[in-house]
C-alpha cells in the first residue's frame, strides 16, 4: 500500500457532514447528512419478506433474458438508487424521493441508510478506495459502545477501509484549538462550547475524557436564532421575512455587544448602524430589508434567554459555570482556563469576549463570597474563552490536524486487527494528541 | 448510484465556484485523493487567481513511457506549467484570463476534472493507434501471406497504477486486449468477486451481443506469458476486456477510454455496495427474529412510551 | 408451508419434539460450588446432570444438536452450504446475528464446534417465556435462515448480472 495516502476524516453531524482529507484545514465537502431513496417502504425496515421491490430495471435488462424472469424479478436495485447530501435535498423536491436524516440528535438512527450515505460519500464524493486510505470517524459524546460497534463493522467489513479511528467530537474541537495564539500548552482539558444548528452541548473534557456526567445541553441554536430574527423582521413588517432572508442576515450582520441597553442607544445616537440588506430574486426583482436592533439581539439569545424563548432561561454563561462546578475539583482550573468555541452559530464578533466577561464575574462573584466568609486571600482563577480561526468546523479540523500526525496510523485498529479480534476491538482507543505524543 | 464517474467532483465544483460570475477571488489549498492512489493538490500559491492543479500518479513514469506528455499538452496547452515539487504534473488557471463565453468555461472545467482520466488515457490512445496501424497494414495481405508478427499482436503495455495490480494493453490487428489484474484483500470480496466476473463473461452471451469480450482467470492468460513477475493465486484475478474494431473507432474512442478506466474501481464498488445491502437485509431479518422471540413472552408487562427527544416516562397506575 | 420440501417437514416436525420434550428444564443449584447456579450442560460439572445429547440430520450439511441437561439445553444448528458463497453468506449471517447475541436472550456467543450457530436455553428462559413460543422460534429461526441465505445468494447473482450488463452497456 501506498505510504502516504492521506487519512479520510468524516465527521457527520445531525444537520451537516464534513468530508475531506487529513492535512487539509477545512473540509472538502460539507453538506447536509440527509438521503434520498426511493419510494416509501424501501429500507424503512420492519416489512415481512424483508425483499425490495422490484426495481424499474433498464429495459435492456428485460431483453434476452427470457427464461430467468424469476432472477430478474429479483433483481432489487433500488439500494443504489438514491442520492446524498444536496442532490438528496433535490431529488427529494421532485416526485418518487423521499427525504430522510439518518443521524439525529447527533447519533446515528437508521444504519442501512448511513451505511448507503457513507458508501456514497466515499466512492461518489471522495473518490477513494477505502481499502487505501485510514478513516478517522466522529461521535457525540456518549455514544453507546454498540454503535461504535455497529459503525465499525459497516466500515470494515463493507468496505474494508484500511484503518479506522472514532474519536469524540468535543475532543477533537480542543485540539482545533491548538492553533489559537492563546494556546499555549496543547492539552486536551477544556470546556467545549458546541453550538450548530439545533442544540447547544456544553461539554468539560479532562486530559481526553469527556466527563459525562456534567455534560449540559441547552436548547438554543443557530435555527433559533434564526427565528428570532425572522419574527423580529415580521414585527416590523418587512418586505421579506422568509427563513433563507433571516438566515442570510444572521450570519452577514449580527454581533454581540457588551451591553444591550448601551447598545440600543448606541444606535439612536449613530444612525448608520442601521444597515439595509438587499434581497435579489431568481427573476431579477430585489427587495430592499431594514437590518436594525436583530443585529446586536439575535445572539443575544444566548445571554438573555427570556427574550426569545418563556421555558428555557438559563443563560449561557451560567451553564457553563454549572458545568464546570460540577466535574471534579481537580480539573476546574483547567476547565475555566481553556473554553473552547465550536460550530456555526459561535462565530459572532464578540461571543468569545462577552462569554468571557459573563463567566468572570460569575467567578469573582464567588471568589468574593468564599474570601468574605473565610477570611483568606484566594489565588484568583483564570478564566479565558478560546475564539480561534478554525472554529466552524471546529471538530473536522481537529481530526485533520490529528489524522495527519504520523503516529495517527498507530493508533487506528486495522482491518487485520478487526479480523482477528471483531467489533468489540473499537471499544477501546488509544488517546491520539494525549499526553506522550507529539 | 451505478456508474462512477469520470472526473473528479471536487476539482469540478471548485472550479465551477471559481468560474462562477462575481466570484470573489479566494486562497484554496487542499490535497485530495482520487481513486487508484492519485492525489491532486489544487492550491493558488501565487494569487489568488491564479489555480495551480497539480496531479501524483504512481504509475507516472510509465505513462510518459506510453506517450501522456502529447496526451497532456494536447488536452491542456497553453495551461500547463513546470510540474510542482513532489507532484508530476501540473495545470494552472488564470482567472482572469478566462475563456469569454461559458460554453468554453464549461469546456475547461470539464477538461481540468478529467486530469487523472487523460492522464491515463495514454497508453490506450497509443494501444487504439497502434491497432488502427496494424489493421491497416493487415488489410493488404489474407492471414497465409501476412509476414511473420504481424497477425500476432503488438507489445505489451503495462501500466502498474496501484501496488499490486496493473492494467496491461495490447494492440494487434483486429482486436485491442486490456486485461486488468486485480487483488482481493478479503475472502468475501474474493467470493462476491467471482460471482461478479463470472457475469461479466456471461453476460455478452446472454444479453449485449455487441459488448467487449471477457475473460477471467486466475493465472495469467496467454497473451502476457512473455510478462515476467506475474503471479498465478486464488486471490488475483486476471480480467481480460477484448476490444473489437466497433469499439475502437474515432468516434467511440473517447467514451470507451473513459469507461473503462473506471473498470477497476466501479467492480470493487459494487462489491461493496452489495456487501452494503446485504447487512441492511440482515439488519432487517435480525429485527424479525427479535420480534418472533419477543412473541414468547408472556404478555408485555408495562409498555415503555417514548417522547420524541427519546425520554421515557410510566404512565402513574 | 406450501413451500417445504417432503424432507424438511419430518426433519422440522422432529425437531419441534425433541425440542419440546428436551425444554423440560428445572431450577437446580450447582453441586460443585457453593450458591452457585449455573448451566450443567456449559459447566460439565457433574456428569449425572447431563442427559444424552441427541442430533437430528435432515443429511450431512444440515443438522442440529440438541444437549440437554438437567437446568439447560444446547441446541446448536448447522445451516445447509452448498458452495463457497453459501459458506460465506452463512458465516456472516451467523456473526452478524452472535455481534446482536445480548438482544436475543437465548443467543450462544460462540457457536459448539461443528456447527454455525448455537443457542443457550436455561431454566430462567423458560420460566420467563412460553415454552412452545421458544420451540417456535428455534424452528421458524431454521426455517428462516435458509430462505434468507439462499434469497441472498440470488440477490448476488441478480445484482452481479446487472453490475455486469450495465457496465458492458454503454459499449455496445
Amino acid at each position: 500500500m501506498a505510504p502516504q495516502t492521506p487519512a479520510v476524516v468524516m465527521d457527520n453531524g445531525t444537520g451537516f457532514s464534513k468530508l475531506g482529507f487529513a492535512g487539509n484545514d477545512s473540509p472538502s465537502f460539507v453538506f447536509p447528512t440527509a438521503i434520498a431513496t426511493k419510494g416509501a417502504g424501501a429500507g424503512a425496515g420492519g416489512s415481512g419478506s424483508g425483499r425490495p421491490a422490484v426495481a424499474n430495471k433498464p429495459s435492456f435488462l428485460t431483453g434476452g433474458a427470457g427464461p430467468s424472469s424469476h432472477l430478474s424479478a429479483k433483481r432489487g436495485t433500488e439500494d443504489l438508487d438514491f442520492f446524498i447530501g444536496d442532490e438528496a435535498l433535490a431529488a427529494s423536491a421532485g416526485p418518487g424521493y423521499g427525504l430522510h436524516y439518518p443521524i439525529r440528535h447527533g447519533q446515528i438512527e437508521n444504519w442501512d441508510h448511513m451505511e448507503r450515505f457513507w458508501s456514497n460519500s466515499i466512492f461518489k464524493y471522495l473518490r477513494v478506495e477505502p481499502e487505501d486510505h485510514y478513516f478517522l470517524l466522529t461521535e457525540p459524546p456518549l455514544n453507546p459502545p454498540e454503535n461504535r460497534e455497529n459503525t465499525a463493522e459497516i466500515m470494515f467489513e463493507s468496505f474494508n477501509c484500511a484503518g479506522l479511528y472514532i474519536a469524540v467530537q468535543a475532543v477533537l474541537a480542543l485540539a482545533a484549538s491548538w492553533t489559537s495564539s492563546k494556546v499555549q500548552d496543547r492539552s486536551l482539558t477544556g470546556t467545549v462550547i458546541d453550538s450548530g444548528e439545533g442544540v447547544t452541548h456544553v461539554i468539560p473534557v479532562a486530559e481526553g475524557y469527556v466527563i459525562g456526567s456534567s455534560i449540559k445541553s441547552i436548547p438554543i441554536a443557530g435555527r433559533d436564532i434564526t427565528y428570532f430574527v425572522q419574527s423580529l423582521l415580521r414585527d416590523r413588517g418587512e418586505p421579506d421575512s422568509s427563513l433563507k432572508t433571516a438566515e442570510r442576515i444572521k450570519e452577514e450582520y449580527c454581533y454581540v455587544c457588551p451591553d444591550i441597553v448601551k447598545e440600543f442607544a448606541r444606535f439612536d445616537r449613530e444612525p448608520d448602524r442601521f444597515a439595509k440588506h438587499t434581497v435579489t430574486y431568481p427573476n431579477g426583482r430585489t427587495a430592499a430589508v431594514d437590518v436594525g436592533y436583530e443585529r446586536f439581539l439575535a445572539p443575544e439569545i444566548f445571554f438573555n434567554p427570556e427574550i426569545y424563548s418563556s421555558d428555557f432561561l438559563t443563560p449561557l454563561p451560567n451553564i457553563v459555570d454549572t458545568v464546570i462546578q460540577t466535574s471534579p475539583i481537580d480539573v476546574r482550573r483547567g476547565l475555566y482556563k481553556n473554553i473552547v468555541l465550536s460550530g456555526g452559530s459561535t462565530l459572532y464578533k464578540d461571543f468569545g469576549r462577552r462569554l468571557q466577561r459573563d463567566i468572570r464575574h460569575l467567578v469573582d462573584a464567588r471568589i468574593k463570597r468564599s474570601e468574605a466568609l473565610a477570611g483568606v486571600k484566594s489565588g484568583g482563577l483564570d478564566v479565558q474563552v478560546i475564539t480561534h480561526r478554525r472554529q466552524r468546523h471546529g471538530p473536522w479540523f481537529g481530526g485533520s490536524l490529528l489524522g495527519q500526525t504520523p503516529e495517527f496510523r498507530s493508533y487506528c485498529h486495522t482491518k487485520a486487527e478487526y479480523d482477528e479480534i471483531g467489533p468489540s476491538i473499537v471499544r477501546r482507543f488509544a488517546l491520539l494528541g494525549g499526553p506522550g505524543s507529539t | 448510484m451505478l456508474l462512477l464517474d469520470y472526473q473528479n467532483v471536487l476539482i469540478e465544483s471548485l472550479l465551477r465556484d471559481r468560474f462562477a460570475e462575481g466570484a470573489s477571488p479566494i486562497s484554496i489549498d487542499q490535497v485530495v485523493s482520487d481513486f487508484d492512489g492519485v492525489t491532486f493538490h489544487i492550491s493558488t500559491p501565487e494569487s489568488k487567481t491564479k489555480i495551480l492543479v497539480s496531479i501524483s500518479v504512481r504509475c507516472f513514469p510509465e505513462l510518459l513511457q506510453y506517450g501522456a506528455q502529447s496526451v497532456l499538452e494536447r488536452e491542456y496547452g497553453p495551461h500547463i506549467v513546470p510540474a510542482e515539487q513532489g507532484y508530476d504534473f501540473s495545470v494552472q488557471i488564470d482567472l482572469e484570463a478566462l475563456p469569454a463565453d461559458a460554453e468554453a468555461r464549461d469546456n475547461l472545467v470539464r477538461r481540468v476534472s478529467l486530469l487523472k482520466r487523460n492522464a491515463m488515457a495514454a497508453p490506450f490512445e497509443q494501444a487504439f493507434d497502434e491497432f488502427a496501424e496494424r489493421q491497416e497494414e493487415a488489410s493488404k495481405y489474407t492471414s497465409e501471406s501476412a509476414p511473420q508478427g504481424l497477425l500476432e499482436g503488438g507489445e505489451v503495455r503495462a501500466i502498474h497504477y496501484r501496488e499490486e495490480e496493473a492494467i496491461f494493453i495490447r494492440a494487434s490487428h483486429d482486436r485491442v486486449t486490456v486485461i486488468f489484474s486485480t487483488r482481493f484483500s478479503d475472502e468475501t470480496d474474493r467470493i462476491f468477486g467471482k460471482v461478479f466476473l463470472q457475469e461479466f463473461v456471461d453476460a455478452r452471451r446472454r444479453a449485449i451481443q455487441n459488448a467487449p469480450q471477457v475473460q477471467f482467470r486466475n493465472d495469467p492468460p496467454l497473451e502476457l506469458q512473455d510478462v515476467p513477475g506475474l503471479e498465478a493465486s486464488r486471490d488475483i484475478g486476471y480480467i481480460t476486456f477484448v476490444l473489437f474494431p466497433r469499439h475502437l473507432a474515432k468516434q467511440r474512442r473517447e467514451e470507451t477510454i473513459s469507461h473503462i478506466q473506471t473498470f477497476r474501481d466501479y467492480f470493487h464498488y459494487h462489491i461493496k455496495a452489495s456487501k452494503a445491502y446485504i447487512h441492511s437485509r440482515m439488519r432487517r431479518r435480525t429485527a424479525d427474529f427479535l420480534q418472533v422471540l419477543r412473541r414468547a413472552r408472556p404478555e408485555n408487562e408495562e409498555k415503555e412510551r417514548k417522547t420524541a427527544s427519546g425520554r421515557t416516562f410510566r404512565v402513574q397506575a | 408451508m406450501a413451500r417445504q420440501s417432503q424432507s424438511l417437514r419430518p426433519y422440522l416436525q422432529c425437531v419441534r419434539a425433541s425440542l419440546t420434550a428436551a425444554l423440560s428444564l428445572s431450577n437446580f443449584a450447582s453441586q460443585a460450588s457453593e450458591r452457585h447456579n449455573v448451566p450443567e450442560i456449559e459447566a460439565k460439572s457433574s456428569p449425572e446432570l447431563l442427559l444424552n445429547p441427541l442430533c437430528v440430520a435432515r443429511n450431512d450439511n444440515e443438522k442440529m444438536l440438541i444437549e440437554p441437561s438437567v437446568n439447560s439445553v444446547r441446541v446448536s444448528i448447522k445451516i445447509k452450504q452448498a458452495d463457497e458463497i453459501e459458506n460465506i453468506l452463512v458465516h456472516k449471517f451467523t456473526r452478524f446475528l452472535t455481534q446482536r447475541a445480548e438482544a436475543f436472550f437465548v443467543l450462544r456467543r460462540k457457536a459448539v464446534k461443528g456447527y454455525d450457530i448455537s443457542f443457550l436455553i436455561t431454566n430462567t428462559h423458560t420460566e420467563e417465556m412460553l415454552k412452545h413460543k421458544l420451540v417456535d422460534f428455534i424452528i421458524q429461526f431454521m426455517e428462516e435462515v435458509d430462505k434468507e441465505i439462499s434469497e441472498m445468494k440470488l440477490f448476488l447473482n441478480a445484482r452481479a448480472r446487472f453490475v455486469a450488463e450495465s457496465f458492458l452497456t454503454p459499449f455496445d
